[in-house]
Formats: structure tokens, sequence, C-alpha cells
């Protein structure tokens, strides 16, 4: 059938499960001991019914978080690993490149770790020595080849043992995430050699945490989860549901998070363990007023802490006063996670006159359409009189959000309205 | 997958031979020094404390080093085959290698030591004049292939298992320590009643370093059909252990 040929991998409801025990058995004695035991272990499911097809030619990209089964997906198409249930099929021989130097030993040369690796993808003698000299040229390793492996540089080893991997002269080419240790000029080279490699209609399949490499030069991308499939296809769709994803994981995380520290919080006085690594000033032994709370909320008044770039953030100050206070002054400040100051605007700068505070009440900054590219940012929040002399309280970077931005191009860390013009 | 297996094997094996003697002579010499070494001080003792001739052995120091040069084979092979996997497991986890040529090449190994100690063996015995005939030297050939044989289905076995039970390569030490004693290498099998000489045979190596003794140095050959049977034995030994290593390669992998 012509639909055969089409196909490089066909994978059909794949799964892998590990048996992970309690405590490791790793000698004979200590089988004969846990023998007469209850052998606990527990089932881990790392691939759950995965089924998909690979066409000759494409450039494919798997994408997930870490656990997600992506790794074992690649042993298991490697033929590393064997499936416990399900079908693998392979067209065409492949080429794995799965971790730094595969089979590299660092007591040998540059020049014998081609000879061993090159032998190990399947290239006889002769064609090694054919081949021999465009493999150090495309390391650009020429000066060192004859030294040994361990006083290359990381970088160094991966630009070996892609070359290597390169030249093998195999018709699929299996690839995870080592590419991240290259520099920009080498990842450039690589891209180059996949392009290659598919107009000669051989296969690419890259496992990476890179979204904007597999949105500009993947043709489909497979999105795990959990071992499962979530989506096949369109690779700017299944980075926009990966991303999706993570938000919603952080934003649980976070949530968890703040409760914690919020039950902490309430039990005793400041000062308390705040959600960052900010120090709570207290100057004033008694407290007239305090910052109690801050939440953060999405434009429809809902709670999150992970926005997009874009959106509308709303941080809503909580605070209790004991006594009546003319006058206050609320003001904030937004840090970077390396500590850079971004902005501090307060309500006096403002011009929001805030008559009084008595007793419990909330407050709340606005940003409209936030410009802040993927991070973690950190909130400061402070109360302070109308001479701006004697704070009430301070919750130095006490509070965080996060911005999860599907930018392609985030340079910096604002995105800037901006134009160009001739 | 691989169109290469023989090419496989041989650069496995010179990459082990090169990082173990640094690709210098004198790494060469310390393979073979440890035999000797241990030739030279158990002829001496055993000569000093006790005259071979007086129990009617001809050529006693041939026979010792003989025999010391076949088991430290067996000794060295089985311990290179046993640990290959666990020594060479970035090749197993990274790519797929089909496992058996890992093991085979680690007992290469020993094999090429032992075939260089072959010709210290012939100096010794050139020194000592003496000059077995054709058939005794074909015997020894022949022992030897079986000597392989048993290294090498041993270690399907082992290796597979040593990554699973990491206290194999203790066991195994003090297995082989017995061996040694039990095999006539600094004893000849005559020493022992002759009702033990069936058990003491029993064990394949005791089996062929003492039957090689006998053809090189006394032209004295077993049975033809003990041989035969042995040979049998030999061959289902090692077929067993193709098919034990055939069950454990799929886990292999994971387990390392």
């Amino acid at each position: 059938m012509n639909n055969e040929n089409n196909v490089a991998i066909a994978v059909n409801n794949l799964s892998k499960t590990f048996k992970i025990p309690h405590n490791r058995i790793s000698t004979l004695r200590g089988a004969f001991v846990s023998a007469f035991k209850n052998k606990a272990y527990e089932k881990f499911k790392a691939l759950d019914k995965v089924s998909f097809e690979v066409k000759k030619g494409e450039f494919f990209g798997i994408i997930g978080r870490n656990g997600s089964g992506k790794s074992t997906l690649l042993k298991l198409l490697a033929s590393i690993y064997t499936p416990d249930t399900g079908r693998i099929k392979i067209n065409g021989r492949v080429s794995p490149f799965l971790e730094l130097g595969i089979g590299f030993n660092p007591e040998l040369s540059g020049r014998d770790n081609i000879y061993l690796n090159a032998t190990v993808l399947g290239l006889t003698r002769k064609q090694i020595e054919e081949k021999f000299a465009k493999i150090v040229a495309f390391s650009e390793l020429e000066r060192f080849i004859d030294q040994k492996i361990k006083n290359y540089s990381s970088g160094m080893q991966v630009r070996l043992a892609f070359s290597v991997a390169i030249h093998a002269n195999r018709d699929i080419l299996l690839m995870d995430e080592v590419l991240a240790v290259g520099d920009t000029n080498f990842q450039q080279k690589c891209l180059e050699e996949f392009n290659k490699y598919r107009k000669q209609g051989r296969t690419v399949i890259l496992v990476t945490h890179d979204m904007g490499t597999v949105q500009r030069h993947c043709d489909r991308a497979l999105l795990l989860r959990n071992g499962k499939v979530v989506l096949i296809g369109n690779p700017l769709k299944a980075v926009e549901k990966y991303v999706n994803q993570n938000m919603s994981d952080e934003e649980n995380r976070i949530e968890k998070n703040s409760e914690n520290t919020e039950n902490n919080n309430s039990a005793a006085e400041p000062p308390s363990a705040p959600v960052s690594a900010g120090k709570t000033t207290n100057p004033r032994p008694k407290k007239a007023a305090k910052i109690t709370r801050v939440t953060f909320l999405d434009k429809n008044g809902k709670p999150k802490n992970v926005f997009g770039t874009g959106e509308d953030i709303i941080a809503k100050i909580h605070y209790q006063s004991n006594k009546k206070i003319l006058k206050p002054v609320v003001g904030i400040a937004i840090y970077t996670q390396g500590g850079i100051h971004l902005t501090g605007p307060n309500t006096r700068t403002s011009h929001h006159l805030i008559d009084k505070m008595e007793g419990k009440g909330s407050l709340d900054f606005v940003i409209k359409n936030n410009p802040f590219y993927s991070g973690t940012y950190a909130l400061t929040v402070a109360l302070y009189d109308w001479e701006c002399v004697h704070p009430y309280d301070i919750k130095d970077r006490a509070y965080q959000f996060k911005i999860f931005s599907k930018e392609e191009n985030q340079l910096g860390t604002i995105k800037l309205n901006h134009l160009w013009k001739n | 997958m691989h169109e290469n297996y023989r090419e496989l094997i041989w650069t496995l094996a010179k990459t082990d031979f090169k990082l173990r003697y640094h690709g210098s002579v004198l790494g060469y010499v310390w393979a073979i020094l440890k035999p000797l070494l241990m030739f030279l001080i158990l002829n001496f003792v055993f000569s000093s404390i006790f005259n071979p001739k007086n129990s009617g052995i001809q050529h006693y120091s041939l026979q010792l080093l003989t025999s010391i040069m076949l088991f430290n084979f067996f000794s060295e092979g089985t311990n290179a085959g046993l640990a290959s996997l666990i020594q060479k497991s970035t090749l197993v986890t990274k790519i797929y290698v089909p496992r058996w040529t890992i093991i085979v090449a680690a007992t290469l190994n020993s094999l090429l030591i032992f075939l260089m100690n072959l010709i210290v063996i012939a100096l010794f015995f050139t020194w000592y004049q003496f000059w077995p005939g054709a058939l005794p030297i074909a015997t020894f050939c022949y022992y030897i292939f079986l000597t392989y044989l048993v290294i090498l289905g041993f270690s399907f076995v082992a290796a597979p298992f040593f990554v699973r039970f990491r206290d194999l390569t203790q066991i195994w030490e003090v297995v082989t320590a017995a061996m040694f004693y039990a095999s006539p290498i600094v004893y000849p099998l005559s020493i022992l009643p002759e009702q033990y000489h069936q058990i003491i045979l029993a064990n394949p190596i005791a089996y062929i370093i003492h039957f090689t003794k006998m053809a090189l140095t006394e032209n004295h050959y077993a049975p033809w059909w003990q041989n035969l049977l042995f040979t049998g034995a030999v061959v289902v030994f090692f077929a067993a252990g193709i098919l034990v290593y055939r069950k454990m390669e799929a886990k292999i992998a994971e387990n390392i």
C-alpha cells in the first residue's frame, strides 16, 4: 500500500509500566532475605496507550512536562526498552542521540571515540574512514581531536556526538533535549542539518522544551501529559495547550503554597513567613494599621496567580486599621526575580486620595494590559501616613505573581508598544 | 539492524584493550606478568616442599605453568564477561546495541591475553627442551576452544544477572578461589584417591586442565567417548546460557 511506504514510525497502543520497589534489592543476599517478606512496590505507568504516526521526512516535535513520558517514549523507539503492550513499527534505521556522547569514553581521545561511536551506530570501518574528515570538520574540533574526551567541555562533547550522529547515515534521527547545551551558532547548524535531512526524505524527531523551535520548525507535534497523548498535530496548537496546562499547574501549586503560609500567618503575628523571600519590616512596636492580605484577581474578579502577557492584573489589598488614620498613602513596588525595581507608584503620586482608614477595608491596584514577559514577579505593598515618613506596615516583596507568555520572541522584561518607521 | 556485528565486537574489544593497557607495551607485559609470577612462586614453593619427581611426575613445572595459564584464562574471562554490561552501561542505556556483542567483546579481551600467554608457554617448553607432538597440541587447542565456550556460556547468564544482583562478583570470587584448589593445578590428579577422581573431573575446568596436562606432557588421553560426552555437556551448557540470556535481555536496560 502506498500509505505504508510513507510512514517512518507507527506506534500503536503503546504502554510501559515500571515497577519501583520500595526497597531496591540489588544483592542476591537481599533477594534471599526478602523472599520471605512482602515485597512492596509501586507501579509507575510511564506511558498509557500511546498511538501516533510519523511520516517520512517530517520534523516531529514531542513536548510535555518533565515526567510526562517523553524520554521513555524515545527509549522505546530506540529499542532500549521493550514495550509492555502495544506495537512499534519502524521503517528504516534509527540514529539515537539521547544524551551527551553515547558510549563516549572519557579516557579515550576524540578520534577513538568517533570510531567507537560510529561503529556502534552501524558504520563499517571503511565508511568511518571516508567520513572522518567531514565529521571532524562539522564539529569544529580539529585542534582537539586527539585529546581525551574528559578534557572537552560539554558543548564540545555535544558537537562531536551530534556530528557523528548526523553522519551515521540513518533514516530516522531521535533527539532528546540535547541541543540546549550548544550555543546559538551550533543550534543554527543543527537546524540546518535537520532541514537537509528532511529534504532527503529522512525523519527527525525532537524532544525539547524550547517552544520557539517547535513552533517555528516542526511540521507536527505531540503533547504528552502523564504518559497519555493530549494532542497530535499543529505545533502551534500543541504549544498553546502546553502553555495553558503549565499555567493552571502553576496556579494550583501557588494556591497550595499560599494556603499553607496563610495558615501559618493567621496563627501568629508577624514577623511571619511571606510567600517569597522578602522581609517584613516592623518599624513600629505597636501596629496602628496593617496590611492583612493581598490577593491577585483577573479582570472578572476571579482569583488568579498566573497571568498571560497583556491581561489585566488586579491586586486587591486588604487592610485593617485599629485607629482612625486620615489621608493614608498606599504604595506598591514591583520587582523582577532578579531584584530589579520595575516600578513603584503610590496613591499620593497617582493622585488617588484616600480620605481615611478605619477598621477593615480593601483597595484595588489595577494594571491594565500588563506588559510583562514570562517570569516571576514580586510585589511590595506599604502603608504610610500622608508625609510618607512613618510606615504603618511594609510587606516587602511578600506577594508573587507569575507571567506565562505565549509570545514568540520575549526579549527583555517588558513588552513595549512600539512602531518602526522609515 | 547491524550489518557490522563483527566490526562492532572487534572495536569494542580493541577499546577495552586500549583502556586497560593504555596502549602501552608495559601494560601488556603486566597482563602476562601476573600468571607468570604466580607460576614462579607456586613452582618454587611446591618444588621445595615436596619433590614432584618422587611422586613420579615428570615435567611438573610445565604442567603447573600450563594449568595456571588456563585457569587464569577462565578466571579473567568469566570476570570480564560478568561485569561487561555494567562496565559498558552507557552503551546499554543510551543506544541499541545487541547486548551479546558487549559480552562477547569483553571475553575476547581475555582470549587475546591468553593467546599471547601461549607464547610464554611455548618459550618455557623450549627452555625445557620438551616438544609435544601434533596430537597433544591439537588436543590443547581443542580444549582451549571448549574453555572459551564455557566462559561465554557462563557470561551470557552471569552478565544480565549481575545487572540485577550486584554482589555476584563477590560470590564468583569465592567460587573461583575454590575452583582453583578443586582443580588439579598445583597437584596432580593421581595424588587423590581413585573414588574422588570422577567428582573432581565433574568440574569442567578441572577436566580440561587435567587432560591438557596429560596430553601435553604424558601423551595420555581420555577415552574418546568421554571426550564426546564432555563436549556435549559443554555445548548444552553454552546453549542453555544463550537461552537464559534471551529471556533476560529485554529487561537489562531498565535494571541498570
